[in-house]
């Protein structure tokens, strides 16, 4: 008889060991390069602590810097826990952002609510569209939605760019841009002049809605068998071609949905550079966590303080901010490796079968 | 006029044609490669630097093909010996090759972008001649540097590597079937570590003709995802060497036509930049909806 409540715990310890390795390894090798070039690391990671939540307006920042993320995570989590492996996050993201910022600057007569929501709507549809034809050739003749969703995310960013051009540029403005959203479809931060708004607790909700999806729909149970057992999955007559096409469609809406928050909460507009990585970054955090909820929450505000306290603490360091994309590309690579010579579950083998097919 | 085009697109395919063949090796062995960009970009920067420090373009590229080379081999190893999924591992390979690039520069050499190598030694052109006043074939042939005549052998070199020697042969065969190759006592993962640092290896000679070509200087976003347009490349030419090459060909025409059609005006060169990728989905649709005919019509 051995104690249940301890067998309960085991994998809540293996999987905070397992995010918690890839980002102590990431700090080992971020201080190695400070070291390198003459930095104290110990004395940077207290700055970059202190920066990142010393005080309200810096959790402020780190929480504005976390909403993104969190979009993006889900959107990665949503598609991958069905074993459909999607990097277009980032085009989706992109392209939500344009759709919310162009709808958002053509509804100021509504009232705010109604302003808000059918931005929203524009920037979840436009997701969507992006996903709509990597999803169509995955469901329809099993092309590899990997290199599809890659590629468009190129695509989209070459799209995004002529239409900014040719259709929506602002007057006066250097670079392409579009016009800043009406007064009343941007998400309001909540204590101005701070960051923090409104798109937080959408994101917050969509975290919510993902358990919620997973634990306890019917869709969300045939998500979770053919993810974990494609080939079971299809002997039991479930119906895996749905579930690819609404795993790819709703990580293309989730992130959408993040580009629409993002330019209607922050930027208040469309620029070109909108998405700093958020697409990839959010892959890496849903990773880490292993696709748990909390676990994504939690990997969220950690790379979001760093891209808080990143930005601010080269200003009285001289400290390039590209050590940023060092923790965030090292957390990213040992992420995704596995250091004990592993008895590989069948959901882990799911994965690069369909990224090397 | 014709001739400027031709010879600009050649020129703006090298580096393409070099990182594509790497690719197409690798794919080849079973993994897409996703840090090709990363590995141009260390190949650009060490080549710029060696050939500024030892007054020698040769070495120059030598040490970019060396340091690609060098990166090429730790993410295969990450991906054989560590079993990371191949793709996060070339997109964290990528961005931190990018982060500490971007972090040398700023913290060491105090520049922000980009970096005038002191010294720096060009690659050369050759000229031929007798044919260089001729129209086309002067264009085709005449003016270019040695890399663009090492990226022309090597399209037959990894032909007849892959097709005619045992190491070609025993790199495919693990591409086709890493358990079976395993169960006939192949040593899979050498191979496809072999694979993947001779991609790094062509990368990095594709970043060196980068930074040592006209220009003379490194900056740390003259790659501008040339990577992943050789990517498209091979797998527009399916992962064999000339259709590979020819598509970089494609491509780099594309970059060359788009260059004076900025200048003459009324075409979007940010839709024309998507080209290249939107002729990868065109390609892989076609396959698979072949693929899948063939399948269809195998059980019936």
């Amino acid at each position: 008889m051995s104690a249940p409540h301890l067998d309960r715990w085991r994998p809540v310890a293996t999987g905070v060991g397992r995010a918690l390795v890839p980002v102590l390894l990431a700090f080992v090798v971020g201080g190695v390069v400070l070291a390198v070039t003459g930095q104290n690391p110990l004395e940077i990671y207290r700055l970059l602590l202190v920066e990142a939540f010393g005080g309200p307006s810096r959790v402020d920042a780190t929480l504005a810097a976390t909403t993104p993320l969190l979009f993006t995570a889900v959107a990665a989590a949503f598609a991958y826990r069905a074993g459909v492996f999607t990097i277009g996050a980032e085009g989706s993201f992109t392209l939500g952002g344009l759709a919310a910022a162009v709808v958002g600057a053509h509804v100021g007569g509504l009232p705010a609510v109604a302003a808000v929501t059918v931005s929203l709507l524009a920037a979840c549809a436009a997701g969507v569209l992006v996903a709509v034809v990597p999803a169509v050739l995955r469901a329809r003749w099993q092309v590899d939605e990997v290199v599809t969703t890659l590629m468009f995310n190129f695509i989209v960013a070459g799209v995004a760019g002529w239409a900014v051009q040719a259709f929506f540029q602002e007057r006066g403005q250097a670079n392409s841009a579009t016009a800043y959203v009406a007064d009343s479809a941007r998400l309001e931060p909540f204590f101005p002049p701070d960051l923090t708004n409104a798109g937080l607790v959408i994101a917050l909700l969509l975290v919510t809605g993902y358990t919620f999806w997973f634990r306890r729909t019917a869709l969300g149970f045939e998500f979770r068998a053919v993810g974990a057992t494609p080939r079971f999955a299809v002997a039991q007559g479930l119906r895996t071609r749905t579930v690819v096409v609404v795993a790819l469609l709703g990580a293309g809406l989730a992130a959408g949905l993040g580009g629409g928050a993002h330019a209607l909460g922050i930027v208040h507009r469309y620029t070109g550079g909108f998405s700093a990585s958020f697409g990839f970054t959010g892959i890496a955090i849903a990773l880490l966590a292993r696709f748990n909820p909390v676990g994504m929450v939690v990997g969220a505000v950690l790379f979001g303080a760093l891209n808080a306290a990143g930005s601010t603490i080269q200003l009285f360091v001289n400290l390039p901010i590209q050590l940023v994309d060092i923790l965030q590309g090292t957390v990213m690579i040992f992420a995704v490796v596995q250091f004990v010579l592993p008895r590989l579950p069948s959901r882990q083998r799911a994965v690069p079968e369909a990224v090397v097919a | 006029m014709i001739d400027q085009v031709i010879a600009a697109a050649l020129t703006l395919s090298v580096p393409l044609v070099l990182a594509a063949l790497g690719g197409a090796v690798h794919r080849q062995a079973g993994v897409v490669n996703i840090g090709l960009e990363g590995q141009m970009l260390v190949g650009a920067l060490l080549g710029a630097l060696v050939s500024g420090a030892t007054r020698s373009w040769e070495l120059g590229v030598l040490a970019g093909a060396g340091a690609g080379g060098a990166v090429g081999w730790l993410m295969s190893v990450t991906i054989t010996r560590l079993r990371a999924n191949e793709i996060i591992a070339g997109l964290g390979f990528n961005t931190v090759v990018l982060g500490v690039i971007g972090y040398w520069l700023r913290a060491s050499q105090d520049v922000s972008g980009t970096l005038q190598v002191e010294g720096l030694e060009r690659l050369p052109t050759w000229v031929v001649p007798g044919v260089a006043d001729v129209p086309v074939l002067g264009a085709l042939v005449s003016g270019k540097s040695p890399l663009f005549w090492l990226a022309v052998v090597l399209v037959g070199a990894c032909a007849w590597t892959l097709d005619g020697t045992r190491w070609g042969l025993r790199v495919r065969a693990v591409g086709a079937s890493p358990v079976a190759s395993a169960s006939l006592g192949l040593r899979t993962r050498g191979l496809q570590d072999s694979a993947g640092t001779v991609a790094g290896v062509l990368a990095g000679l594709g970043g060196a003709s980068l930074s040592l070509g006209a220009v003379g200087l490194f900056n740390e976003n003259m790659t501008a995802g040339r990577g992943f347009v050789a990517m498209a490349a091979f797998y527009f030419g399916r992962a064999r060497p000339l259709p590979t090459a020819l598509a970089c060909l494609l491509f780099g025409t594309f970059d060359a036509i788009q260059a004076r059609l900025q200048i003459g005006g009324g075409y979007s060169a940010s839709l024309i930049q998507t080209l290249p990728y939107v002729a990868v989905v065109v390609v892989l649709a076609l396959t698979g909806v072949r693929s899948s005919r063939r399948r269809a019509r195998a059980a019936a």
